[in-house]
């Protein structure tokens, strides 16, 4: 390939400025000797779709200085299902998580964890780490006939993962079910209920790995929202508008051969693994709910109105059995006084970037949509999590001149833990307000003076003789 | 007529003049509203979705348009339809409902009106009906007078013959086409009236928005050489209908031929040939006139008799000639069968079992028209008391539509604007010529004075035929509400009952099959029905269908009917030849839904044997030995073994439907099935709706050797 010296320039120059980039924002650490993690207490809950892991860790300092953040670790075959993280100290107060690498380990994702205060040599301190990861339970068979249960495989490591030396760690696997075809058996262990304990182990080093692996019965419903949607119109006369474009698969173990609505109807355990219902919880004030698809109104739908929230139970037109898939949009409005601030010209819109859609979700990509009033400036957006912002668009609906900024983002593997508000600042002149209404009287005023002046002169060239 | 005796109550600040505008303006507005309003029970009743079969096509294609342009629409090949033929879409469909709605739409988008398309389609016909009403009074205007027009417009606002193909949702042709035709006939009337050619290309303009948009603009072209015959005939032909005609016909015949699926037909075929020959005698006939003027009478007779036996002869050599080389298309079928109504029954299958295409009944006459009927024969009387050019087009008009009526149920929607129109004219003057009976003070017309002496009670009479008239008027209107909420507002795609408590029970089946369809199967699946659910399935369910509701190959369709009459392992030779994935039944058994595809399937057998591939297959082989279509243990063995009976009933035969009935028993049949015990080879049944209204199932492939 032939450059051209200008572009050779400019290619050099990017090039040049792309590398400190790279440098300045990828913080590299390292992992020091003096912390120990004296005791580790896991959770792994896969009675889900969802592999939820929950990580009680009492942290030593035994170096002669404090330390400010310790490092959390995935190991490589996991880290591309994680969907969420989170860490939290013995107050259940958040704590600051920075993604990091370290060198020589480039193969594991890690976690730099800010502690609130730092933490004293010989001292210890309790913090709480949770994790989530989709797509982490196999199907196993990969399909079942109308009749069958669902069996799913886990595949995990029986140590906690860490960089430090862990004196001792239990793991409790939760998987509500007693009917288990396989499960790792490494002593000490124990099976109580739907409950497999491992451990205490002692004194496992760093980055230990040992497959642990569970074949087990799971009904509980794998629905992947495939994709979703979520526009949000705001609009300054009281309401925002809410719309959701909700595609959903099930992703669990496929529907082999036929679908008999015989069986279905005769006997209430026919489909064990397909969904017939889900429940979606919309905010207490959500009005004019409409649930439809391109076909039209799906017309299987209740909607409870709780104290705190508007249940829907949301029945697609047809039950999904593993391989099937489903498209809907769901659609409400809230009163905007819930969620907008403003003081004078200020604005703040405090939403959630994505709802609930059904317990336990995943959803593979997320697009948040959020317009705005036509000639809102200085927009600012302000989420607790990393997305990839879209640029920003216009668009044109009712009276609209000039249209009306829409700011969009996009974010991939989202679970429940990433139901948070998002903040957008933004400066809307009030005068703006009367837009709207004006536009409205003046082309009316105009319709009626054209029709006057219509009405009162004569424009023909020729007078007719027939009226006298 | 009301509006003139309102107009004597005062309204303060306003001449008498501008009373009678603010009146008529009013009356006509609100008439134009109530045809808009009276159409939406269906929206509410249940929601703004497209109804029933056709009209998902033209949704379709309308999207199409919107999405793609004009061009590619023009262009489109449909590979979705017909498999494995196709069909060209842009070649083979009146575009004008289309481009209007797409036009409507890309409007509003342009003035920032987000309004979606399926609701410009759903709205469209209701809307156009508002049109209609204010064309009806525009048309019965020039006919009578502005009363006459004003009563004809109230009565098409609400006239069920009209509003059966025009509620919101009917995204049809018809729902536009009427409006068409009556603009066509006002700016036709307004022609001949005038005599200029102004008018004239008004009227060709308005001629081809109706031939853009239905198929029965050939009734139009028909009835306007008709009128210049007639008035021909008459010897009322003058310049002003000479200049009319001449204008329409060139500019109507031109523009019609830009719309490709009428092509060459307005210069070829036989339906057009009444407006061509009706061409050629104007201008002979003008000829002569002008001949006359300027001839002795000996020689123009001389003139006269030898153009004549030339003329004579070369037009008939020449129509022979063309007809025998196959220029001229012949007579075609479905002009027989408007002439004569047992034609297609007779020949063609497919054309019969049209529900729409039967005979109309006289009950339906009534039911459609309700007080029309006898206002119609009494306005048609006004009419020839005072014969006028434009009243002879409403006289024509109104009886050869009544003709064509009682051929085909849909022509029903041709009859009732005329009806209206007439009956118009008819409330009209009677109630003018009586409520000036009540009136009091009678002693100002002097002239007239000599007469209303000689009647006794002239008030009282008066009074009590307005009252009388003001009844049936009212029964009218209540009669035509109610029609239209219980006989036109079904959409038919989503069906409902009432359950023993009262409650409304929604059956969404149709649209949850195809929801199912359109998510579960592969993306380039094909899918066998029987053609009635054809564009249901392109539109809803985005599959490649084999046959739809455009029957334009018989023997396609044939194919099909002999698979669903055929035996299981005959079916699936069939359905491998035609590539079939899905098959897909409608199956009404279990709820009790009358039409459902064991009701339609003698026209299956019927078309399946009608070709000859599917000879082997008689209807006699389906009945009984006593002559009787049965699905019970007495039924024909071939029936009960054929493909349709085993996808209709497929472990049917273990559901218990009714109380204190066998399992299996059907409800629409009223009858306990009589093959119950058996399985599927070729066929896996893929999903059946939650009441089991529409059965899909999966077509297996081949067995694998040695298996």
């Amino acid at each position: 390939m032939r450059l051209p010296a200008m572009a050779k320039l400019q290619f050099t120059l990017f090039f040049v400025l792309f590398l400190t980039i790279q440098t300045l924002s990828a913080s590299v650490d390292t992992i020091s000797s003096d912390i120990k993690l004296k005791n580790v207490d896991r959770t792994v809950d896969i009675s889900t779709q969802l592999v939820k892991v929950v990580s009680k860790i009492v942290l030593e300092n035994s170096g002669k200085s404090s330390v400010k953040h310790f490092l959390f670790a995935v190991e490589e075959a996991a880290k591309n299902n994680l969907a969420f993280i989170g860490a939290k100290d013995s107050n259940s107060k958040d704590l600051r998580l920075a993604e990091t690498t370290v060198k020589g380990y480039d193969y594991v994702k890690f976690w730099r964890v800010e502690l609130k205060e730092p933490l004293n040599a010989g001292a210890t301190v309790n913090v709480v780490v949770e994790t989530v990861f989709t797509k982490a339970l196999q199907p196993y068979p990969t399909a079942i006939t109308q009749q069958e249960d669902q069996f799913v495989k886990y595949v995990g490591n029986l140590y906690t993962y860490s960089p430090y030396y862990t004196s001792t760690q239990k793991t409790s696997v939760i998987l509500n079910t007693k009917t288990v075809e396989s499960f790792t058996k490494v002593k000490p262990f124990s099976q109580v209920d739907g409950t497999i304990i491992y451990g205490p182990y002692a004194n496992v080093g760093p980055f230990t790995e040992k497959e642990l692996s569970i074949h087990y019965k799971n009904n509980s419903p794998f629905l992947t929202v495939t994709r979703v949607e979520r526009l949000i119109e705001v609009s300054h006369w009281g309401n925002i508008a809410i719309e959701e474009v909700i595609e959903i698969e099930h992703t669990g173990a496929k529907l082999k051969g036929p679908f008999s609505r015989y069986d279905y109807q005769q006997d209430h355990h026919s489909g064990p693994a397909s969904v017939r219902a889900y429940k979606t919880l919309l905010p207490a004030s959500a009005s004019d709910v409409y649930y439809r698809d391109t076909n039209g109104n799906i017309s299987t739908s209740n909607m409870k109105v709780k104290k705190d929230s508007v249940e829907l139970d949301l029945r697609p037109r047809y039950p999904l059995f593993g391989g099937w898939r489903t498209h809907y949009t769901l659609g409400y409005n809230v009163p905007s006084y819930e969620y907008l601030y403003h003081s004078g010209n200020e604005y703040l819109l405090k939403m959630r970037s994505i709802d609930h859609i059904f317990d336990d979700m995943q959803v593979d990509e997320l697009v948040t949509k959020i317009i705005l009033p036509e000639g809102s400036t200085g927009i600012k957006l302000n989420i607790p999590y990393s997305v990839t912002r879209l640029p920003d668009s216009l668009h044109f609906t009712y009276l609209d001149t000039k249209g009306r900024p829409v700011i969009s983002f996009i974010k991939k593997n989202i679970v429940e833990n990433h139901i948070q508000d998002f903040q957008i600042r933004y400066t809307f002149p009030r005068l703006l307000m009367l837009q709207e209404p004006l536009l409205v009287v003046g082309f009316l005023y105009t319709l009626f003076l054209c029709v006057i002046i219509y009405v009162r002169l004569d424009f023909s060239i020729h007078k007719s003789e027939h009226k006298d | 007529m009301t509006a003139e005796t309102q107009s004597k109550s005062r309204l303060p600040y306003l001449s008498s003049d501008k009373q009678l505008t603010f009146i008529k303006l009013s009356v006509l507005s609100m008439a134009a509203i109530l045809s808009f309003a009276t159409r939406l029970f269906s929206v509410l009743r249940f929601e703004s979705v497209i109804h029933e079969f056709d009209p998902y096509f033209n949704y379709r294609t309308t999207r199409y348009l919107t999405e793609e342009g004009f061009y590619n629409f023009h262009n489109w090949f449909d590979d979705r339809a017909w498999y494995p033929l196709g069909r060209i879409i842009g070649g083979t469909i009146y575009p004008g409902l289309m481009v209007t709605s797409a036009t409507l739409y890309n409007i509003m988008q342009y003035l920032n009106i987000t309004i979606d398309i399926r609701n410009v389609c759903v709205f469209l016909a209701p809307f156009f009906s508002s049109l209609t009403t204010i064309v009806t009074y525009l048309l019965t205007k020039e006919l009578k007078n502005e009363g006459a027009g004003l009563v004809a417009a109230a009565m098409i606002a609400i006239v069920p013959g009209y509003i059966s193909r025009s509620v919101a949702g009917s995204y049809d042709n018809e729902g536009i086409a009427i409006f068409c035709m009556l603009l066509t006939y006002y700016f036709w009337i307004k022609a001949v009236n005038t005599g200029t050619i102004m008018w004239a290309t008004m009227t060709a303009l308005a001629y081809f928005y109706m031939v853009s948009s239905w198929g029965g603009y050939v009734f139009l072209i028909n009835l306007i050489p008709l009128h210049v015959l007639a008035l021909i005939l008459l010897g009322r032909f003058s310049s002003r209908v000479y200049v009319a005609y001449s204008t329409l016909y060139c500019i109507g015949t031109i523009l019609s031929m830009q719309i490709s699926f009428v092509g060459f037909q307005p210069v070829q075929s036989s339906e057009h040939m009444l407006a061509l020959g009706t061409f050629g005698l104007c201008q002979l006939y003008a000829f002569t006139q002008y001949l006359r003027q300027h001839l002795s009478p000996a020689n123009f007779e001389l003139l006269f008799k030898a153009l004549v036996t030339t003329l004579l002869l070369t037009l008939g050599s020449a129509i022979i000639a063309l007809t025998l080389t196959g220029k001229i298309s012949p007579w075609t079928g479905r002009f027989y069968s408007l002439l004569d109504p047992s034609y297609a029954k007779n020949h063609i299958p497919i054309i019969a079992s049209v529900s729409e295409h039967q005979p109309t009944s006289w009950s339906s006459f009534y039911f459609d028209l309700q007080v029309l009927v006898f206002l119609f024969p009494a306005g048609l009387y006004f009419c020839f008391s005072k014969l006028t050019d434009a009243n002879i087009f409403i006289i024509l008009y109104g009886v050869l539509s009544i003709y064509f009526a009682g051929v085909m149920v849909r022509l029903m929607l041709v009859l009732a604007p005329v009806m209206c129109i007439v009956s118009g004219i008819a409330a009209s003057s009677l109630l003018s010529l009586h409520v000036k009976d009540i009136e009091p003070k009678v002693e100002k017309h002097d002239k007239k004075k000599k007469h209303e002496n000689n009647l006794v009670f002239r008030s009282e009479v008066g009074t009590l035929f307005v009252c009388v008239l003001g009844c049936l008027l009212v029964s009218y209107v209540v009669h035509c509400t109610w029609v239209t909420s219980e006989a036109y507002s079904s959409p038919s795609i989503v069906l409902s009952a009432r359950a023993h408590d009262g409650a409304r029970i929604i059956f969404d089946d149709f649209r949850e099959a195809y929801t199912w369809l359109k998510m579960n199967t592969p993306e380039d699946a094909k899918v066998m029905s029987w053609w009635d659910y054809g564009y249901q399935i392109t539109a809803m369910a985005n599959r490649t269908v084999i046959v739809d509701n455009n029957t334009w190959n018989n023997t396609h369709i044939s194919r099909v009917g002999q698979a669903m009459a055929s035996t299981e392992d005959k079916a699936y030779e069939i359905m491998r030849e035609l590539d079939v994935d899905y098959v897909l039944v409608i199956f009404g058994g279990l709820v009790g839904y009358s039409s459902d595809d064991i009701n339609k399937f003698l026209w299956m057998v019927r078309i399946g044997g009608s070709t000859e591939r599917g000879a082997h297959i008689r209807e006699a082989q389906y009945y009984t030995a006593a002559g009787e279509f049965r699905v019970d243990s007495a039924g024909a063995p071939a029936l009960l073994n054929c493909l349709m009976y085993k996808m209709s009933y497929y472990k049917f035969g273990l559901v218990y439907t009714e109380g204190g009935r066998p399992p299996g028993f059907d409800r629409v049949r009223g009858a306990e099935i009589g093959n119950k015990d058996f399985n599927l080879d070729v066929l896996e049944e893929a999903y059946t709706t939650e009441h089991w209204l529409v059965r899909i199932y999966k077509v297996k492939p081949l067995p694998n050797r040695g298996v």
